[in-house]
């Protein structure tokens, strides 16, 4: 540019604007360009920072009763004591129960799995087929889980000789009742027969104004599946069998489905019922019987607001049956937690500290206890507290024959799923007859259990 | 460089000019082409967007509709037309179009109607006229998943507002569940859809009915013109060109419904209330069918296809 500088002429003072012109605009368009490279490799590098930060943070749990809000403050307490003694920090992710599979498949598709999931038992075979899930028997050992858990416990987390999955929590799905609102109807004595509880689902209704007297869950696709069940088996049915037939069109299936749309017309059960609202409605009196896990009483506790006062209020019961000879039956229950890879070695060095931590003495002596359900370690089973507690006892008493869930076993449990509540609303709510409700569940049954095979 | 320039006839070579060239960009092509380029950079961040976005996914769908991808299958492995042919085959699926054209037709109708009525109301003068207009976009102005709730309670079984005052003005004995018959069901989906719909329906009308010929509407009246009369021999036709746009843009919003629904029923009860957008739904994320999810997508986006086509051809007209 010095060279130029050197004119006088207006000529070449207009060369010399020219020029500066360009050289600037030139410059401008480098600087632009720099900039904007500048920027770009910033962003990427901030982008790839943040992402390493974000993979280095330590462990991601989500967690359906982190979205709970009466166990909220439980799974908070777990990762914050995990983070203390190992030094990992360790971050929730809450998920509606009924939205947890759908979170962590989207995650699994748009990479962006947690390191850690809670899931219920029956969902596992949809999970069995994710490439990121981790064997424990390889990060935790197989011996040492079985000296830790017995096999049968254990048993809930495997398929395919895999450990695919830690149970943290177990127990079972069964019937309980309400003392207070039995004996507001007039009921001194809990039902063993369908005709009994029938009979008590009636003086409740007379007796107990504004109430829902059992709270079948009738709204939910994702929940009705599992009354469903419950009462199939009460009448000695079945839906699908252990080979893969679908034998929903037996007369004792049938049956059930008749004592269920029999409920409904009676009004003794009632349409637009989730779980969530059956805990509520029993908790605030308003119902005498419902379907759940044992850990009906952390809920029933923080729902009535009366705390451990309203321990008294639940009976856990045995489910009535249709007729003698049928044994009372309960649903195998879990919360198990599976454990995702991510290729990072020191991202998935956190994985075994976490597994070992979830079934040590600390873990399971307070965490599934809080939660009302009961440890899987020998160890833990054995503590004073659990031994101790009069509620476990009497759920033990009233658990009957427990039965894995007839769809969740299948890798296609989500369609199977859909189909048995549809068909189930549909004879529930009149659109269709208890036998054309089943002639349609069957062959819809049928083609989504060939398609899987 | 020279310029050449000719004059009678003869040849002047004036020498060489100056470089006139005012940008760098007039070097390779005219004014023109400098504009378009422009344009197109303009235009960049919109189609890198829309690239992104919407036809990416799109054409990802596309090509999923000819795979089977569920849970069985990790990896999509392709079928060819057999998702169709399951489609084909299906109740379910042939009963969801069917729902469809149910909820659109009643939705637009209705919509229209009652949109166009408000808006003759509100286009007469009368106190508080200003007030009653702004109160009418209310319903507008509130998320969809909100006005959804507010209807889901409003039908509630238990604590209902509809139960309760009909209780208590003994219509009913018992509380009904509104949601948990098929019309039940329909009706509230559809009530819950036009309710939200009518403030910017009713503001189009309005709009329209401003520009309508005071003086022509006084003469009729003066040639004993009544009101109906009026409105079928003057005002309808004044509104014809908004009426189709209105018509075609609530039936395209009507085909792609999908969060109201949702939050108000879940497509249920059964599937009373599964139009196609949560037929997609349902078949992607709770049967974790994404090739058959895709597949009905597929011809859902054929549903809207010939509105939006009208729609589009109205605009470019007008253009």
């Amino acid at each position: 540019m010095s060279g130029i500088t050197g004119r006088h002429s207006v000529e070449g003072a207009a060369d010399e604007l020219n020029v500066a012109g360009n050289i600037r605009e030139k410059t401008m368009t480098t600087l632009n360009r720099r900039a904007v490279s500048a920027g770009l490799g910033a962003s990427l590098a901030a982008l790839t920072t943040g992402r390493a930060a974000a993979q280095a943070a330590g462990l991601s749990f989500m967690s359906f009763s982190f979205a709970e809000e009466a166990n909220k403050a439980l799974v908070q307490k777990l990762l914050d004591d995990f983070a203390a003694e190992s030094g990992v920090p360790a971050q929730p992710i809450g998920s509606a129960w009924g939205e947890v599979q759908r979170n962590l498949m989207l995650r699994q598709r748009s990479k962006t799995l947690p390191n850690s999931a809670q899931i219920s038992e029956r969902w596992l075979p949809s999970f069995a087929s994710l490439p990121e899930l981790v064997d424990l028997n390889d990060i935790v050992g197989k011996d040492k889980l079985e000296a830790a858990i017995d096999v049968n416990v254990l048993n809930v987390g495997r398929l395919n000789g895999k450990q695919l999955a830690l149970p943290l929590a177990t127990g079972s799905i069964g019937m309980v009742a309400n003392r207070e609102v039995l004996k507001k109807a007039g009921v001194d004595k809990l039902p063993e027969t369908t005709a009994e509880l029938r009979a008590a689902l009636i003086a409740v209704r007379d007796k107990v104004p504004n109430s829902v007297p059992l709270t079948m869950a009738t709204k939910n696709p994702n929940s009705i599946p599992l009354d469903v069940l419950i009462w199939v088996w009460s009448h000695g049915g079945r839906l699908i069998d252990e080979s893969g037939k679908v034998v929903c069109d037996s007369a004792e299936t049938t049956a059930a489905f008749d004592f269920m749309t029999g409920l409904m017309k009676d009004r003794l059960i009632a349409p637009e019922i989730d779980r969530p609202d059956s805990r509520r409605l029993f908790a605030q009196g308003a119902s005498a019987f419902y379907v759940d896990a044992p850990q009906a009483r952390t809920f029933i506790r923080t729902f009535s607001g009366r705390g451990q006062e309203a321990d008294a209020m639940i009976a856990p019961m045995k489910t009535p049956v249709a007729k003698n000879g049928i044994e009372p039956v309960s649903m195998a229950w879990g919360n198990l937690v599976l454990f995702f890879k991510t290729g990072d070695a020191a991202r998935d060095a956190v994985l075994p500290k976490w597994a070992n931590y979830l079934f040590s003495d600390k873990v399971q002596t307070t965490f599934p206890l809080a939660l009302s359900a009961l440890p899987v370690t020998r160890s833990g089973r054995a503590a004073p507290a659990v031994a101790n507690d009069p509620y476990f006892a009497e759920w033990g008493k009233a658990t009957g024959v427990v039965r894995m869930h007839e769809l969740g076993v299948w890798s296609n449990a989500p369609e199977l799923s859909t189909i048995v509540s549809e068909e189930t609303q549909a004879a529930l709510l009149g659109q269709k007859t208890v036998a054309a409700a089943i002639q349609a569940m069957k062959p819809r049954l049928e083609a989504s259990m060939a398609k899987r095979s | 460089m020279s310029i050449g320039v000719s004059i009678g006839g003869g040849a002047l070579q004036v020498g060489a000019a100056p470089d006139l060239r005012v940008s760098p960009l007039a070097k390779r092509a005219g004014l023109k082409a400098a504009e378009r380029r422009i344009g197109w950079l303009f235009m960049a961040p919109a189609l890198v967007a829309f690239a992104a976005v919407i036809l990416f996914p799109f054409l990802s769908a596309l090509g999923l509709a000819f795979t089977r991808y569920d849970l069985q299958t990790p990896e999509p492995v392709f079928i060819g037309l057999r998702n169709f042919s399951e489609i084909a085959a299906s109740p379910e699926i042939r009963q969801s179009f069917v729902v469809t054209f149910v909820f659109v037709s009643l939705a637009t109708l209705f919509t229209i109607i009652l949109a166009l009525a408000w808006a003759i109301i509100l286009n007469q003068p009368f106190r508080g006229r200003a007030l009653v207009r702004t109160a009418t976009i209310i319903p507008w102005v509130l998320p969809s998943t909100v006005s959804a709730f507010i209807w889901a309670w409003i039908f509630n079984s238990r604590f209902g507002l509809i139960n309760a005052a009909m209780l208590e003005l003994g219509f009913i004995s018992q509380p009904v569940a509104w949601l948990s018959t098929s019309a039940g069901a329909m009706t509230a989906v559809v009530i819950s859809k036009v309710w939200i719909s009518i403030p910017v329906t009713m503001t189009f009308f309005l709009a329209g009915l401003q520009s309508v010929d005071r003086e022509q509407i006084d003469a009729a009246r003066v040639d004993g013109a009544g009101d109906f009369a009026v409105l079928r021999d003057h005002v309808l036709p004044h509104l014809r060109p908004v009426l189709l746009v209105v018509i075609v843009l609530a039936v395209i919003g009507n085909l792609q419904q999908f969060d109201k629904i949702f939050a108000l029923t879940g497509g249920g009860p059964v599937r009373a209330t599964t139009v196609l957008s949560i037929e997609v739904y349902r078949r992607a994320f709770d049967s974790w069918d994404i090739g058959m999810a895709s597949a009905v997508g597929l011809l859902w986006v054929a549903t809207i296809i010939p509105p939006a086509y009208f729609y589009l051809r109205h605009l470019l007209k007008g253009v």
